[in-house]
């Protein structure tokens, strides 16, 4: 009976033993060829477009979600790129992957609907010049909104945000690669500049535009639009326009600035090793159709009650007037133009850490 | 120490131990293996990549370097090293100053009433820390109730510009920790033989006295436990500084965070992770030189 006993425990240990490894190995597996695994936003993609993608093909759409951006790009270059087809990073970590090898090619011949992008977001000379790794799916601008009834300045370029009338009042997104740009910009440089002395000065920049921010807060910077807290706001358009719909009509404004506004895009790549290349290529063309994309846009409109900027032009071109006249998008057109993108700084990226460290230890 | 135990368990199977030690393994093993796996390995990889270099993609390079080390001996690291450890400790010795007499007196009462003493410490921490945090912040608005409050006695004239401050993440540190300071607090002076105290008194000594040399150094286990309980947390937790700072104060969390998320340099993050767990092992050393580890009251 003892040698019973031992030889239940051992057995049992040898179960637990083997349940974690079915724990760690299981998940994600991706041999059948029906189907296609995406990384992306939660709430970022409407059910009923993605529903009619699989009516349509048979192909069966898997998600995963990510709760940042650079959580994407981790999983690409730790080697947990093949376990999708599809994968969301935004645009900074764009050149990085490429010149990493972490990237499929895009068969563009299985993506015909490439078309219907606006000119500016195809074949992109800054990141993607013959458009072979990404798509752009989504975008955003970063840009000035303030309150016309509390704002004591006037804002037309990013200097004015150094004023010190604005003390401890503007919501502002943060992030090193979100506010050296600006300083960068308004100096007249290259918002993506590699040149540490350059970066120094804009640091210099910084160093007054910090008093002035109220609170940092990247994902909801607006809420201290609408308390009152602060009465500018650097921040994305998404956040803009849920400051928009909370707040008496006519007192927020977006800033119509001369200095170029920051554009990020959320680009769909294909990972290295995918092992559903070619349903990834036909969901890519499915979402850049025209029709797909401007249904997509309005029922996440209807849901959200906020539009997202769309690099489709033939998909905005079908959306109505709700669409295209909402305060945070509708923009003056010479602005959305003179944008720039937040490219891969290489080796200054510790640079541009150095200078945010000290930026952000000073007494507060 | 868990680990260690459960490791040498795992691998006691050569020999004539296997028999004697079959339930053991059955019992210890599956948790020496999670340990093992999920602490362990991953450590090693920490200390294994903080010894590498950063490519220019973000990835890592497998060159040997001690540059990351080196690298945080720069004033502008060092100053965020130090205001963390400043941090930490006024944290601790606040906590200590309000847990200690809180403790003391739950510690007075009848058991029955000590324990709802106890449990009334406890409930606030069953709703999550961040509503906590977050219902500080907006308590501390221009237009929130602590600025409205004062206004309306007369007592400033204009709103507390108090949102998002180094004095703020101060405040969230000790909402978060206090109760891991009256815990172990309380379970060691609870334990304290009472008539030392009679004793001393009758011989003379005042109360001052009597608590220099009889409390305190009885009640001591609970106040290393207290110590540590509440010092490396405060070292480490990036999301209270993160939250009530409004991302303007940059403690060491926040900046291995950054290394790992925004620069993507890891092995940097990697060596200020190293030098965190140093500083928690360099505490634990120096408590061993005044008691022993197992007499550490943590519940």
């Amino acid at each position: 009976m003892k040698g019973m006993k031992k030889l239940v425990a051992i057995a049992m240990m040898v179960a637990m033993v083997f349940s974690f490894t079915a724990c760690g190995g299981g998940g994600g597996s991706a041999e059948d060829n029906g189907e296609v695994n995406i990384l992306m936003w939660s709430n970022y993609m409407a059910d009923d477009v993605v529903a009619k993608f699989e009516d349509e093909t048979g192909i069966k759409v898997n998600f995963s979600y990510m709760s940042t951006s650079e959580e994407a790009a981790a999983k690409i270059t730790s080697g947990g790129g093949d376990e999708y087809d599809l994968v969301m990073p935004c645009d900074a970590d764009l050149t990085g992957l490429i010149n990493g090898g972490y990237l499929e090619e895009i068969n563009l011949d299985n993506v015909p609907n490439l078309e219907n992008l606006g000119e500016p977001y195809k074949y992109r000379k800054d990141i993607d010049p013959e458009n072979k790794y990404a798509i752009p799916y989504l975008m955003n601008f970063v840009y000035v909104v303030y309150n016309q009834e509390t704002c004591p300045v006037e804002i037309d370029e990013y200097k004015d945000l150094l004023d010190p009338a604005l003390k401890g009042q503007i919501a502002s997104v943060t992030g090193q690669r979100n506010l050296f740009p600006i300083a960068l910009a308004s100096l007249g440089y290259n918002p993506n500049s590699t040149d540490e002395d350059e970066i120094k000065e804009a640091y210099e920049w910084l160093k007054g535009y910090v008093p002035n921010v109220a609170g940092f807060d990247s994902d909801s910077a607006e809420t201290m639009l609408i308390n009152g807290v602060a009465s500018v706001g650097f921040l994305f358009d998404g956040q803009a326009s849920k400051g928009f719909s909370n707040m008496p009509e006519g007192t927020l404004k977006v800033a119509e600035l001369k200095d170029p506004i920051q554009l990020g895009v959320d680009e769909l790549v294909i990972p290295a090793g995918a092992k559903n290349k070619e349903n990834a290529e036909a969901f890519l063309n499915f979402i850049l159709d025209a029709d797909n994309m401007s249904e997509n846009l309005q029922i996440m409109m209807d849901q959200d009650g906020q539009g997202y900027a769309c690099p489709n032009q033939a998909a905005v071109d079908k959306m109505g007037e709700d669409y295209r006249t909402q305060p945070a998008l509708d923009i003056p057109e010479e602005m959305k133009a003179n944008y720039f993108l937040q490219l891969d700084v290489g080796d200054a990226a510790k640079v541009y850490d150095k200078y945010w460290t000290m930026l952000m230890s000073d007494e507060q | 120490m868990a680990t260690n135990k459960g490791t040498t368990l795992a691998m006691g199977g050569r020999g004539h131990g296997l028999k004697s030690k079959a339930p053991a393994m059955a019992t210890a093993g599956p948790v020496s293996i999670w340990m093992i796996l999920f602490v362990m390995l991953p450590l090693i990889y920490i200390l294994f990549i903080s010894f590498m270099t950063r490519n220019t993609f973000g990835g890592i390079d497998y060159s040997f370097t001690v540059e990351n080390y080196t690298e945080m001996l720069q004033p502008l690291y060092l100053k965020v090293i130090f205001k963390s450890l400043k941090m930490a400790f006024v944290t601790t010795v606040v906590c200590l100053l309000v847990g200690y007499p809180l403790a003391y007196w739950i510690a007075s009462k009848p058991p029955k009433l000590a324990a709802k003493l106890l449990m009334l410490v406890m409930i606030p921490y069953w709703t999550s820390s961040l509503v906590r945090l977050y219902s500080l912040n907006l308590l501390a608005m221009p237009n929130g109730f602590i600025s409205l409050a004062l206004m309306k006695l007369n007592i400033i004239d204009k709103p507390l510009d108090i949102l998002y401050s180094d004095g703020m993440v101060f405040a969230g540190l000790l909402v978060a920790l206090l109760p891991f300071s009256v815990l172990p607090l309380y379970s060691s002076i609870e334990k304290m033989d009472r008539s030392l105290i009679e004793a001393s008194k009758d011989l003379g000594a005042n109360s001052f006295v009597t608590f220099k040399n009889i409390t305190i150094p009885q009640t001591f286990p609970g106040i290393v436990g207290c110590i540590i309980l509440v010092f490396i947390p405060a070292l480490g937790m990036y999301y209270v500084p993160e939250i009530m700072g409004g991302g303007k104060v940059m403690l060491i969390g926040t900046l291995v965070k950054n290394q790992f998320l925004v620069t993507k340099n890891w092995p940097f993050g990697a060596s200020l992770a190293i030098l965190l767990i140093f500083i928690t092992l360099a505490i634990l050393w120096i408590y061993t030189r005044f008691a022993k580890l197992e007499d550490l009251e943590v519940c």
